[in-house]
């Protein structure tokens, strides 16, 4: 195996951890992240350097990426700048399903829109009754004339107000079989009859999330996204992506947590010496580093499966389970090593111990994913 | 009228990487070579006016024979020269400034005609300033060191030069050759396009034998690379009353040979 990047992977990180250096440094993204603003500026500053076009063909202005360089752009920016990560991670799946399944029209439109600095088009599945079981749904979708009503609520739609547009599931309530009922729509934010609640969460505070209410919401039929009924089929093809690109934003979460952690050990002197030289101390470090290498390499050879388009269905969902966990644990780790640094609140580390906790809820819970993995590990043993 | 220019652009040990030995020697060995970071600016000011007056820019590099390194080549390619030129060879590992100088000069005279020949004010790893105004003498134009701005009229340029307590502003008759300032403008970062696009663009290696070299004249020989030296600290630490402690102080400094 050859686990050395290419000569064009390493140009663009040099280039991408600059940037960050640049636009997103640690002091801003502290700052925002006490007023829970989004992340504008460096946001923009990611669409002019063409970081939000990788993996978008170029007839609609992005550029072709393979999936490990995708892998390796959300790695950089969990470690530099963990919200852009995460926004990056949750614009990938959204982008997925426009390119396999929107129209050309849209896919111009909203495409265009996101590699020039629209904030990514929001995923609206989760309702109030209707969350890991997202075939549960209850938004309905009834058409009137050229256009189609909605109806319902929606929960955790993170990013819903900053987005043009919510990539919308319904359900036709009348089908028996929720798996053939389910339509995904390009609902524009702007229109007449949705209002937003904003939900108060314990981190991703430049990320937001809102309840989303929808009354007699009207949009034109041909915003519809790939075919009447088959939405629940179109949303599950690029859920794997997602969670791939959120597991390499908290591998690099769990790098800049352990980079802390380990210039602390070295500089604090305790007893007479730096608390680095004492065992206890040292093997938190090392079991930090031994699960930082391992949640590398099991992403790395998820995204070199994807790009060499073997199923990786059992595989990503034991990678998420591991890599949502593992993160949370080295950041937690670090926060011990810190002490009562790391508890403060001007510190990055407490930032990212409260954003990487959702990793194991956002996304698919670790419930799930044992559910995903389970039934299939079963199935290669007879 | 499109600009034709010149940049210069040295390839040297990343400074980062430079590891001190414990008898004092400074070991490059392990160090990954990079674009120098006072031609970077440079780079841009060239690509930037070769834009605005839809030119081209030829990157111009001189080195030992590890500069003939593809991650390199791409690396400055894809801050917007359209060509690069190598001379690569390990004769010129040692080069000072007066060899880099001649061979520059004699790569860029094969390169002419050219309407700007711009280096960066000196380089990251001995920081001479010479090569630029050594190569723009050779040439036979005028050279200038200190640019900061640069605005293309016709045949002329109008130049700021940065002095000790002043802004000279000059014009300058082309062709011409300027060392420009860290100032002059920001780097660009490549994006992806823009790297993946430098993999297609002309790269031309040249060798010594090319530019009728057939022998370099005698080099500065370097005898030996230290570091300074490292001295440990005493680690005193003064207790006591501030008075008394300054008192102490005092008479440890003297001691030292300090006051």
């Amino acid at each position: 195996m050859d686990f050395r990047w290419s000569e064009e992977q390493e140009l663009l990180l040099e280039s991408l951890e600059e940037l960050l250096k640049r636009e997103a440094p640690e002091s801003l993204m502290a700052e925002l992240d006490a007023k829970k603003e989004f992340p504008d500026k460096p946001w923009q500053a990611l669409a002019d350097h063409g970081i939000l076009g990788l993996g978008i063909p170029e007839e609609y202005g992005g550029a072709f990426t393979d999936i490990m360089t995708m892998t390796l752009v959300c790695q950089a920016l969990g470690k530099h700048a963990l919200p852009l990560g995460i926004i990056y991670s949750l614009g990938v799946i959204t982008i997925r399903d426009i390119l396999q399944f929107g129209s050309e029209e849209i896919k111009k439109e909203v495409l265009g829109g996101m590699i020039r600095g629209d904030a990514p088009v929001a995923l609206g599945i989760t309702e109030p009754q209707a969350g890991s079981d997202a075939a549960a749904l209850k938004t309905t979708a009834e058409f009137d004339g050229d256009e189609v009503v909605f109806n319902g609520q929606k929960m955790y739609c993170t990013l819903s107000k900053q987005a043009k547009y919510i990539l919308l599931m319904t359900r036709d309530q009348k089908s028996e079989n929720p798996y053939e009922s389910i339509s995904m729509w390009l609902l524009p934010t702007e229109t007449p009859g949705i209002t937003f609640h904003l939900l108060n969460k314990v981190g991703w505070w430049t990320v937001p999330t809102y309840e989303v209410f929808i009354e007699n919401v009207r949009v034109p039929k041909k915003n519809l996204v790939g075919e009447m009924n088959k939405g629940w089929p179109q949303l599950m093809a690029n859920f794997e992506i997602e969670r791939l690109a959120l597991c390499a934003a908290s591998v690099g979460a769990a790098e800049a947590a352990f980079e802390d952690a380990a210039a602390y050990a070295n500089r604090r002197v305790q007893f007479g010496k730096p608390i680095g030289t004492f065992q206890a101390v040292q093997h938190i470090i090392v079991d930090m580093a031994v699960k930082i290498e391992n949640m590398r390499n099991y992403i790395y050879k998820i995204a070199w499966m994807m790009d060499n388009d073997m199923p990786v269905r059992t595989e990503h969902a034991m990678c998420k389970l591991y890599v949502a966990r593992a993160s949370f644990e080295v950041i937690d780790s670090a926060m011990q090593i810190l002490g009562g640094l790391g508890y403060m609140m001007d510190h990055r580390v407490q930032r990212l111990w409260r954003d990487i906790r959702l990793m194991r809820i956002g996304a698919g819970t670790d419930e799930i994913m044992y559910n995903i993995a389970g039934p299939q590990l079963l199935k290669k043993v007879r | 009228m499109g600009l034709n220019i010149l940049v210069t652009v040295k390839f040297a040990p990343n400074a980062v990487d430079i590891e001190v030995k414990p008898d004092g020697s400074i070991s490059l060995e392990r160090a990954e070579w990079e674009i120098s970071s006072f031609d970077l600016p440079a780079i841009e000011a060239a690509v930037r006016l070769a834009e605005a007056t839809r030119g081209k820019v030829i990157a111009l590099s001189v080195g030992p024979a590890r500069i003939n390194n593809s991650k390199l080549k791409k690396n400055v390619l894809s801050r917007g020269p359209d060509e690069l030129v190598l001379v690569a060879d390990d004769a010129l590992a040692e080069a000072d400034t007066a060899v880099t100088a001649r061979v520059l000069a004699l790569a860029a005279a094969k390169l002419a005609p050219f309407d700007l020949l711009l280096s960066g004010e000196g380089s990251a790893d001995l920081y001479f300033q010479q090569v630029g105004l050594q190569l723009g003498e050779r040439m036979g134009i005028p050279t200038l060191n200190a640019i900061r701005k640069i605005e293309v009229y016709g045949n002329h340029v109008v130049v700021e030069r940065s002095l000790e307590d002043e802004i000279e502003v000059l014009e300058v008759p082309l062709p011409a050759a300027l060392s420009v300032t860290t100032d002059i403008e920001q780097p660009r970062l490549p994006t992806m396009k823009e790297i993946l696009k430098a993999g297609n663009k002309p790269v031309y290696e040249w060798s010594l034998t090319d530019l009728n070299l057939a022998d370099l004249p005698g080099k500065v020989e370097v005898l030996h690379t230290m570091a300074t030296p490292r001295v440990e600290r005493k680690n005193i630490r003064l207790q006591g009353p501030t008075e008394e402690a300054v008192c102490e102080l005092a008479g440890l400094l003297k001691k030292e040979g300090v006051l």
